[in-house]
């Protein structure tokens, strides 16, 4: 393009991307991005795990240093939503709990405080409200939400605030059916007012309204002796407009992947846990109710779990879905009011939860929040054996052994001493999955593990957990909204209900 | 009641004193075994109060709270905090007889009315536990003869016991048995039970006393700790706008300013703190630091003193009485100062000029840091007390500084260490009057202007080698060196 079009572009209200290279800390670098979008045109961005999406994504929105080249373009007001933002922004509420120096406990901010404290558009923002079904919870403290209800937030804060470019980082992961198609709709409703830009790992998902697609491939050039550790590199290697069938034809190829021969690397023989009477249940939850004040979120709830029966659990946001499970693993306080038997323990009987923690493999949004201490990725594998947040222990060498055929399985072999904080979303999510399933636990509870995964490492980890089910010693409790992404071997299913 | 630690001779006194080490790992092997099956109450359910219920609970023990019967009725925000999280909750009169420990987890200034409740309805044999010893050390408390009484003592906000726990971790933990409470010889398995209960042994336990805990804590809280900080913020801030600083940029490097500073010395004691800057500024702030050390030393001698003769806690008992009145003016005056007014300005300050700029801050925390070990173990304390209440606990106290200022410091420190804080601020600021007036924005604000780094070859090594020799950095490294050794592996 030469200089007098670009000149043009600008002057178009395009938002334009000329050589950027932006750096994001030390961690990650998007190398020399062309790119233009203009007003008319939605977008979605994909590539594998570790490309920089998001990095893309929130370069638009201002973050990063731009090392050379430029950014033009960029409107007053835009809004981003992304697991980065949701993170800090919970982060930001946990560290108002901190005030407990002073011996007291922080309630937090409501969710009405959250909401219209921060947008133009109040009366928008309160149709949202009820149109995410929200308008039950706004007296709720907002770190009390579940997953799927501070996502919500989030996107009502974004879509009221009546932006000019409207980022969306995986906006559907999370939500469940009712909510994604109302969200889908309400999009397409905007697609004359705001160009969108959107971070998508399932093709599948695309709205119908995207008009055209960017790639983006890692850029990983070997390292030479004596050059500074700088991170990894993403390069924007392909842009498709939806119209062109051949093109999209060749990026679909390029997120699809055989998953023949593929085998769950053994469990560590010297790691022994006591034996389980197989004439008992795994788990047996009997009337299991939680609330807070007055208001119940799971409700005398029966629930048996034998040995070698796979489960699926599904319902939508806020029907507590992670309570439950949380119930199960021993992380709810009010496990000890309820009747509830895991493991050959009936709960409250001076067992603690290291005991229990130890039959388990675990893996979920939350988990990966909490999961915020600087150790290797190496480290965080191994840490599975521990059932610890960070290692605290030395490990064996059999340990590590495991820990690197995982690595290898998951092609990041070459990442095994780097930390673990610095890793993309997705590249985090593939190694706590790896960390549940490392000791070949008796119960592996997976609360929608794909969150965040690109299409090809989705299909990864659904054959693995396909052949963890095929096995004998490892009963599977799976969570997910994705009717495609089905586990054959799953037989059995519960669905909860909202109960409000 | 009379100071427990007058009412011994002298030798007990400084056995007493000299008690603090590092426990090995092996010595926790029973777990929470002598714990079992007992019955824990919990008194007091603030946030060290519920964290520590909610961990010693998943580490399979007993946990119940006994709360003031308005607070039940009412269904204060302590009912909601216990019942919510499915303990069971009574009154005194229920649940205290039946406790086989109760766990006072209530703030110092209440103990003597806490524990006069509650010893009545204790039942024979039971175990008071403690988290902090001025009850009975400085107020004298004497416990039914009957009774064990312990003492353990997370060193960390009550969030953090939590996180770490759950985390599969813990918190450093000081533990200590009351001596002329411990009939049946059982005190020190069950401190140490409650510190694996609570995730402690996994960080780090130090076996301490009542008398040494209660003694360098509170040298450490008034003088290096709140002290120091108060009054060194005050006096940078009034002469940095002095010279003609932006207030906001001021404001800014005071506040975020100690944090940044003592993390250096978290990591690697005062030597590293001082590494961090460049080979002039380090000669620079080692030459302020030796100045103040020689002006503040009968300022440290006196408050080690009034700690030891219970002159200290006699004064701030009187103003207990009193209704605060000495300590509720001082809190307002703290409010009005110009440090405390001027917010930080929206300016960014990277982390390596908060060393470059606050050559000062750095020198007065090697002063107070150095003078309150000094003086604490001169006065008979152990080294490693002496370590742990001096320059291990500075970094928490500047990160109370760096969320909100001073108010919220002296918010969030027990009464004993905002009353101790309160005394030495009314003496240093007058006592640093003279020296301050020789300060320029070389060495607070701006940063020493030098075409050159060079430096004597001499008087560097001089200055290196009187910073590795100090006997803090001795036991600081030893302690840190165990700690890295429990620490995440990385």
């Amino acid at each position: 393009m030469d200089s007098l079009t670009r000149l043009n572009d600008i002057h178009q209200n395009h938002i334009l991307l000329t050589k950027a290279t932006v750096s994001f800390d030390d961690r990650f670098t998007l190398s020399e991005i062309d790119w233009t979008i203009t007003p008319e045109q939605h977008w979605v961005i994909t590539g594998p795990n570790g490309a920089g999406k998001s990095a893309l994504a929130a370069a638009l929105a201002g973050i990063g240093d731009i090392q050379s080249g430029s950014i033009q373009g960029i409107p007053n007001n835009v809004e981003i939503v992304s697991f980065e933002a949701q993170a800090e922004l919970i982060a930001q509420e946990l560290k108002k709990d901190d005030a407990d120096i002073m011996d007291v406990i922080s309630l937090g901010t409501p969710v009405s405080e959250m909401i219209f404290d921060h947008c133009q558009d109040t009366e928008l923002a309160q149709t949202l409200v009820e149109k995410f079904g929200l308008s039950t919870l706004v007296d709720r403290a907002f770190r009390k939400l579940s997953t799927g209800e501070t996502r919500k937030v989030m996107l009502i804060r974004a879509l009221a605030n009546k932006p000019e470019l409207l980022i969306l980082d995986e906006p559907f992961d999370g939500l469940d059916v009712d909510t994604l198609a109302m969200l889908q709709a309400h999009l397409a409703s905007l697609i004359d007012t705001v160009p969108m830009v959107m971070v998508l790992n399932r093709f599948d998902e695309m709205p119908d309204f995207i008009t055209h697609v960017a790639y983006l491939d890692k850029d990983r050039p070997e390292k030479k002796r004596g050059d500074k550790q700088s991170g990894d590199k993403g390069r924007l290697t392909l842009t498709v407009d939806r119209q062109d069938n051949a093109a999209f034809n060749e990026l679909y190829q390029l997120l699809h992947l055989k998953t023949t021969d593929l085998s769950v690397p053994e469990a560590d023989p010297t790691n022994k846990l006591p034996a389980l009477d197989p004439s008992q249940p795994l788990v047996k939850l009997t009337q299991a109710t939680i609330q807070y004040g007055d208001t119940v979120i799971v409700d005398k709830l029966d629930w048996t779990i034998e040995r070698g029966q796979h489960w699926q659990l599904s319902g939508p946001n806020g029907s507590g879905k992670t309570c439950v499970l949380s119930l199960i693993t021993g992380d709810h306080p009010q496990c000890y009011t309820n009747d509830i038997f895991v493991f050959g323990f009936q709960r409250g009987n001076g067992e603690s939860i290291w005991q229990i923690k130890q039959f388990i493999g675990y893996v979920s949004t939350n988990l990966q929040w909490e999961y915020r201490v600087s150790t290797s990725c190496k480290n965080v594998i191994i840490s599975g054996f521990y059932d610890s947040i960070g290692m605290y222990t030395k490990s064996t060498d059999s340990q590590k052994k495991i820990a690197d055929q995982w690595l290898k399985l998951l092609g990041m072999q070459d990442r095994a001493d780097q930390p673990f904080n610095k890793l993309s979303y997705g590249d985090q999510r593939l190694l706590l999955i790896a960390r549940a399933m490392v000791k070949h636990p008796p119960l592996l509870i997976l609360d929608e593990p794909c969150l965040g995964l690109d299409d090809i490492n989705r299909q990864l980890v659904l054959a693995l957990i396909e052949k963890i089910c095929q096995g004998s010693e490892t009963t599977v409790l799976y969570v997910n909204h994705h009717a495609e992404d089905q586990i054959s071997g799953i037989e059995h299913y519960l669905a909860l209900k909202k109960n409000n | 009641m009379a100071n427990y630690f007058n009412t011994l001779p002298l030798r007990e006194q400084l056995a007493q004193l000299a008690q603090c080490r590092f426990m090995h790992t092996a010595e926790f092997a029973d777990g929470v075994e002598a714990l079992k099956g007992k019955k824990m109450v919990v008194i007091g359910c603030g946030a060290q109060g519920l964290n520590q219920g909610l961990n010693l609970r998943d580490s399979g023990l007993d946990v119940s709270y006994a709360l003031r019967p308005e607070a039940i009725e009412q269904k204060r925000q302590s009912w909601k905090n216990a019942s919510e999280n499915g303990f069971v909750v009574g009154t005194y009169e229920e649940l205290i007889p039946t406790a086989d420990v109760v766990l006072n987890l209530t703030p110092d200034k209440q103990h003597t009315s806490v524990v006069n409740t509650v010893m009545p309805l204790m039942k024979e044999g039971a175990c008071l536990s403690y988290s902090h010893g001025f009850n009975i050390v400085e107020e004298g408390m004497k416990v039914r003869d009957d009774l064990t009484v312990i003492m353990v003592a997370p060193k960390c906000p009550g969030s953090e016991v939590r996180a770490e726990y759950v985390r599969g971790f813990g918190v450093p933990t000081l533990i200590a048995v009351h001596e002329d409470n411990d009939p049946k010889g059982e005190g020190l398995a069950l401190a140490k039970a409650y510190a694996v209960g609570t995730g402690g042994h996994k960080a780090g336990v130090l076996m301490s006393s009542f008398i040494a805990e209660v003694k360098s804590d509170l040298m450490g809280e008034q003088t290096i700790l709140c002290g120091m900080l108060q009054t060194g913020s005050l006096l940078c801030f009034d002469k940095m706008v002095e010279e003609g600083i932006d207030p906001g940029y001021a404001s800014r490097l005071i506040q975020y300013g100690w944090e940044t500073v003592t993390e250096a010395l978290k990591y690697g004691g005062v030597t590293n703190m001082l590494d961090r800057l460049s080979n002039p500024a380090k000669i620079k702030a080692f030459d302020l630091s030796e100045e103040l050390k020689e002006i503040m030393r009968p300022l440290y001698n006196k408050h080690q003193d009034d700690i030891m003769s219970g002159h200290f806690s006699q004064t701030m008992m009187e103003d207990w009485a009193n209704d605060d009145a000495n300590l509720l003016k001082w809190r307002a005056e703290t409010a009005e100062t110009n440090f405390e007014k001027t917010p930080a300005g929206d300016v960014e300050i990277t982390e390596q000029e908060f060393f470059d700029n606050g050559i000062l801050m750095v020198a007065m925390v090697k002063a107070g840091v150095e003078l309150a070990f000094e003086t604490m173990t001169a006065a008979g304390i152990i080294a490693e007390s002496a370590y742990y209440e001096s320059l291990h606990e500075t970094p928490l106290i500047a990160n109370t500084i760096a969320r909100k200022k001073l108010y919220e410091m002296n918010a969030t420190i027990s009464d004993t260490a905002e009353y101790g804080c309160y005394l030495y601020n009314h003496a240093c600021v007058p006592l640093l009057a003279d020296f301050m007036k020789g300060i320029k924005s070389d060495v607070i604000g701006k940063g020493l202007s030098l075409d050159d780094n060079g430096v004597d070859n001499a008087r560097l090594i001089e200055v290196n080698t009187a910073l590795r020799s100090h006997p803090v950095e001795a036991v600081g490294s030893v302690l840190r060196g165990y700690m890295a050794d429990m620490k995440k592996i990385v």
